[in-house]
């Protein structure tokens, strides 16, 4: 699966962070950045929690 | 498809505004989507439904957030009362002074004034805790945020409370709120930069204005909706910290000795006792639900307390328990509307839990009051009887 992100309506709450800190993280200037985009195995499981966890839905998983 | 399941409640009526969970648990239990004849209108119970109906906003239109035809006229044209592709643009608008990025500067000082507040309160034996911490503190933050002193702030409280009471339905309460929430919108209207601190975020909107970064006459409208949306609901929520902290004090016991729980804690104070009792939206289409249809064009109505207690999404919901981390309760709604607030009231909510932790051994509280109110449930006294300070 691919984690997708709909950078307009991402606001920076960070929750996603939170959740999966080995996929993505905020910058210096409050933007997210995805490090890892494509996930399968173990790493599924931290993308589903992120983007459950995205106060604004600005995350979504893909087929990869 | 069947016939809609019925309760014959109001929901707006004073007993269950004071204490709405017997009436979420069996409306909740009852069906997904329950149809209220008395209130022409549709309730969402149940977590999942909830979630959903939050994050499709095509099925699921905000023109008619309000539970009035005059509300949802006057908030036309906003962000809260608007839907995609209109809405993005005016969502940014609004929010980019409230992201956590645009906050993370007033921090430190929101977490100074919350420790001053709480420790001089502490210090007192005892203390009211409405009107000397969860009304004073977010009137004070949200002041200094837009910039403004004097006759304005002495009317947040009950311009705020009446922006909130009059999207309700065309009870005696939204009626007496209309002239007070007609006060606040005609001077959002009519103020200007100049009326403003230097250097306030309100002062800053107008700049964007003159820069021409914003349309024109949309920086009353944003100051509008951060005055009306961001008083009553952090009022709420400080008022149920301190009254749940009162009423479960091992819980307050493993804030104190564990303060990495504060945002934890500040979670399941949200999930317990959701601050916005009610919200709406409109159908655009038949929808089915669970076997349930709600017909194109019905008001809908979402009730965040019900689905943040219900027990297909969380065990035990009926217990408070600040271990729960529940990130994500329903209360700041979910999706394209999601609170633009939230990042403002946890700022200002985790400096009150921090400060109660390092300043408050234990609290006790001898009387409570809530009156009934439209959207927000919130106290209207609350004693504390005894604070012994740490």
């Amino acid at each position: 699966m691919r984690i997708e992100l709909d950078r307009p309506r991402c606001e920076g709450h960070g929750l996603c962070e939170e959740a999966a800190p080995a996929l993505m993280h905020l910058d210096d200037d409050g933007e997210l950045v995805i490090d890892v985009s494509e996930v399968d195995g173990s790493r599924l499981d931290a993308a589903k929690a992120a983007v459950r966890v995205c106060p604004v839905a600005a995350l979504r998983l893909a087929a990869a | 498809m069947t016939a809609p399941i019925e309760s014959d409640i109001d929901i707006w009526d004073d007993d269950i505004l004071v204490d709405p969970y017997p009436t979420y648990a069996s409306l909740r239990e009852q069906a997904a989507v329950v149809h209220l004849p008395k209130n022409d209108l549709y309730v969402l119970t149940r977590y999942d439904v909830i979630r959903d109906a939050l994050g499709d906003p095509e099925t699921f239109s905000s023109t008619s957030i309000g539970f009035n035809p005059m509300v949802n006229e006057a908030l036309q044209g906003t962000s809260l009362a608007s839907d995609p592709p209109v809405h993005t643009q005016l969502r940014a608008t609004l929010s980019q002074n409230l992201t956590p990025r645009a906050l993370r500067g007033l921090k430190v000082v929101i977490d100074e004034k919350a420790d001053k507040l709480v420790a001089e309160l502490a210090a007192t034996g005892s203390f009211e805790a409405i009107d000397s911490l969860a009304r004073a503190f977010p009137i004070e933050i949200v002041a200094d945020l837009i910039g403004f002193s004097g006759h304005v702030k002495d009317n947040m409280l009950r311009w705020g409370q009446a922006a909130m009471q009059v999207i309700g339905p065309l009870n005696q309460r939204t009626q007496e709120s209309f002239p007070i929430a007609g006060e606040l919108y005609g001077w959002c209207s009519s103020v200007t930069a100049e009326d403003l601190t230097p250097g306030s975020i309100g002062r800053g909107i107008f700049d964007a204005e003159t820069r021409g970064d914003i349309p024109q006459g949309a920086a009353g409208h944003i100051i509008h909706q951060y005055l009306g949306a961001g008083v009553d609901t952090t009022i709420a929520s400080i008022g149920n910290i301190v009254a749940l902290f009162g009423h479960h004090p091992e819980q307050f016991e493993l804030v104190r000795k564990n303060p990495e729980l504060v945002p934890a804690a500040f979670a399941e104070v949200l999930r317990y006792w959701a601050p916005v009792h009610i919200w709406g939206r409109k159908a655009t289409r038949d929808v089915e639900i669970h076997g349930v249809t709600i017909p194109a064009g019905a008001q809908v109505g979402i009730l965040f307390g019900a689905g943040n207690r219900d027990p297909r999404h969380y065990e035990n919901p009926d217990t408070f328990d600040v271990l729960r981390n529940p990130v994500d309760h329903l209360s700041f709604g979910y999706g394209p509307h999601g609170c633009a607030g939230q990042g403002l009231a946890k700022l200002e909510a985790h400096a009150i839990i921090e400060a109660l932790a390092r300043r408050v051994k234990t609290l006790t509280i001898s009387d409570e009051v809530r009156e009934p109110s439209n959207i927000t449930r919130s106290h209207e006294l609350l004693q504390v009887e005894k604070v012994v300070a740490a």
